[in-house]
């Protein structure tokens, strides 16, 4: 059935711009690195001439992390939309489906995207780092921590965005609390370590990037289930 | 053929402390066109979406084939098509690929959309984005999606609102052939009489929640309480002599109307009016229309 369901879910984001985004994401970070490293190569491979590819891993994920929170708040809103705008709620929960699935199946299409784009992420940084002839000892662990730990880190937020952009039909709302907590998460270095907007940063009092992930997932989890359970509630408009 | 398809128990639905849907009892049987009316506001739509599962009821049950909404949904669902107000479609794609994102849901044969393209006569849009349609074919579209299951109950909620004339005609006729073609029930919403007239079977009439009639059409009919209409020479005199002799009739441009009680009176009152030498033009039976019923049967419950 959940097959069915994200078959059904790939094929109703044809043609709209959420496909586009999931490209757009990586490249104009990884672009705007290529710019950075670009103009200023001397310097900054003086700088990291110890580690390069350390340098450039750094560089791209100072950039990627707020993508990524701005990403999740528009491609949620997005998808809600797609059902939102001519209330088709009502035609598809009057299916022989249920709800939970429907519901599951949107945030499976979320993190499905949000994941290409990270691996895109990672995929653009090795190809800038070869053009950059940074040699071909690349960090591959580190790499990946960097691309998708704050992914994973941030999964109470994709929870959190979802959950307000399909429960209510005024996107203004989400749209406004997921900028302003992308906003916020630049700045969260020094907030206390329970505020999930400095998660993604996977920056902690134990200095374990891993304790950010793990708390992220958790949380995520548990938010991902009362949500389901609140939309299975409540009643369709 | 009279099979119950759709029941409904005491069916209750409460937004804060108003009874929308108020104890309502609905039977559909299996091969009618179930007219359901009533005015803006009186709890049609909030009934329809219980029947569907995408309200919760908050009294009361629902039986459809049988079966308990609340326990057995989803195998009621497989064999519902619906239409909710306006029609649900995705504007940016197109008609075919709109029919397609419901199919794979229901798992149906790939060749039963362009079956229902044809039924909704839809298939040489089929490849134009569903945004540019007009609204009679974006609600032809929402009744192929409807159909797409294969449906053995189709429960359409005002099906016609918003549409032109011809638009109108389109869907009705679609309508009527469902039951004789596809052997389909169908509970179809309205708040127009005239609407409902042409295609039902039955009507249930629901007023600020209550269901106040529930029979088949000519029962309604039945209903009109008729006057009998005279037209005699000097009306108002005419009008005096009846009083004076015990009879209160109405006077109206120049014509009398009596309340047809009894046949024994309207005798009487003629041969009266005989015997005082009026000349009688006219005597004749005026019946109520439909609208005009339906609008006393609702205005009782709290006028327009």
């Amino acid at each position: 059935m959940i097959t069915r369901i994200m078959a059904s879910e790939f094929l109703k984001i044809r043609r709209k711009m959420i496909l586009f985004l999931i490209f757009l994401g990586p490249f104009g970070v990884i672009g705007l690195q290529a710019f950075n490293f670009g103009l200023r190569y001397d310097w900054l491979t003086k700088v990291h001439k110890d580690d390069l590819w350390g340098g450039l891993i750094g560089a791209v994920s100072m950039l990627s992390i707020p993508t990524l929170l701005m990403g999740v708040t528009i491609i949620t809103s997005m998808i809600a939309n797609i059902e939102h705008q001519t209330n088709a709620w009502k035609q598809l929960l009057a299916l022989p489906i249920s709800k939970k699935k429907v519901f599951t199946g949107k945030i499976l299409l979320t993190v499905l995207l949000l994941f290409v784009s990270c691996l895109l992420l990672a995929v653009g940084t090795i190809v800038l780092g070869l053009l950059l002839k940074f040699g071909i000892n690349i960090p591959l662990l580190y790499l990946i921590k960097m691309c998708f730990f704050p992914f994973l880190a941030s999964m109470p937020l994709v929870a959190l965005q979802i959950w307000l952009a399909i429960t209510m039909k005024n996107q203004a709302v989400p749209l406004t609390i997921g900028i302003v907590g992308a906003i916020l998460s630049l700045y969260s270095t020094n907030f206390p370590d329970w505020v999930p907007w400095k998660w993604p940063l996977l920056i902690n009092d134990w200095g374990k990037p891993i304790y950010s992930v793990l708390v992220g997932l958790v949380t995520g989890l548990l938010l991902f289930f009362i949500s389901v359970i609140d939309f299975n509630r409540k009643d369709v408009k | 053929m009279s099979n119950v398809i759709i029941e409904t128990n005491k069916l209750t639905k409460t937004f804060g402390k108003k009874n929308v849907v108020d104890n309502v009892d609905l039977k559909v049987r299996q091969g009618e066109i179930y007219g359901f009316l009533g005015p803006n506001g009186a709890g049609k739509t909030t009934t329809i979406r219980m029947l569907l599962g995408l309200a919760r009821p908050t009294k009361g049950s629902i039986h459809i084939f049988g079966k308990d909404i609340q326990q057995e949904k989803y195998s009621i669902l497989k064999k519902v098509g619906s239409l909710v107000e306006y029609p649900s479609y995705y504007g940016h794609l197109n008609a075919y690929e709109n029919l397609e994102a419901v199919r794979i849901l229901l798992d149906a044969p790939k060749s039963k959309i362009d079956e229902v393209l044809s039924i909704v006569r839809l298939t040489k849009e089929a490849k134009r984005p569903v945004r540019g349609f007009s609204l009679g074919m974006k609600q032809r579209l929402g009744i192929a999606t409807a159909l797409l299951g294969n449906p053995e109950l189709l429960i359409l909620d005002e099906p016609t609102n918003g549409l032109d004339p011809s638009g109108i005609i389109e869907i009705r006729e679609l309508i009527k052939s469902m039951p004789k073609e596809h052997g389909i029930t169908i509970i179809i919403s309205s708040h127009l009489l005239s609407e409902i007239d042409q295609m039902a079977t039955q009507v249930g009439i629901i007023s600020q929640g209550q269901m106040i009639f529930q029979d088949s059409l000519s029962k309604l009919r039945e209903r009109s309480k008729s006057k009998i209409k005279l037209t005699v020479n000097r009306a108002e005199s005419a009008w005096k002599t009846l009083l004076s002799h015990g009879y209160t009739t109405e006077l109206m441009q120049k014509n009398l109307f009596i309340n047809n009680d009894s046949d024994d009176q309207i005798a009487k009152i003629i041969k009266l009016l005989v015997q005082n030498d009026f000349s009688i033009y006219r005597a004749e039976e005026e019946k109520k229309s439909l609208e005009e019923i339906f609008l006393d049967l609702i205005g009782l419950e709290g006028g327009l």
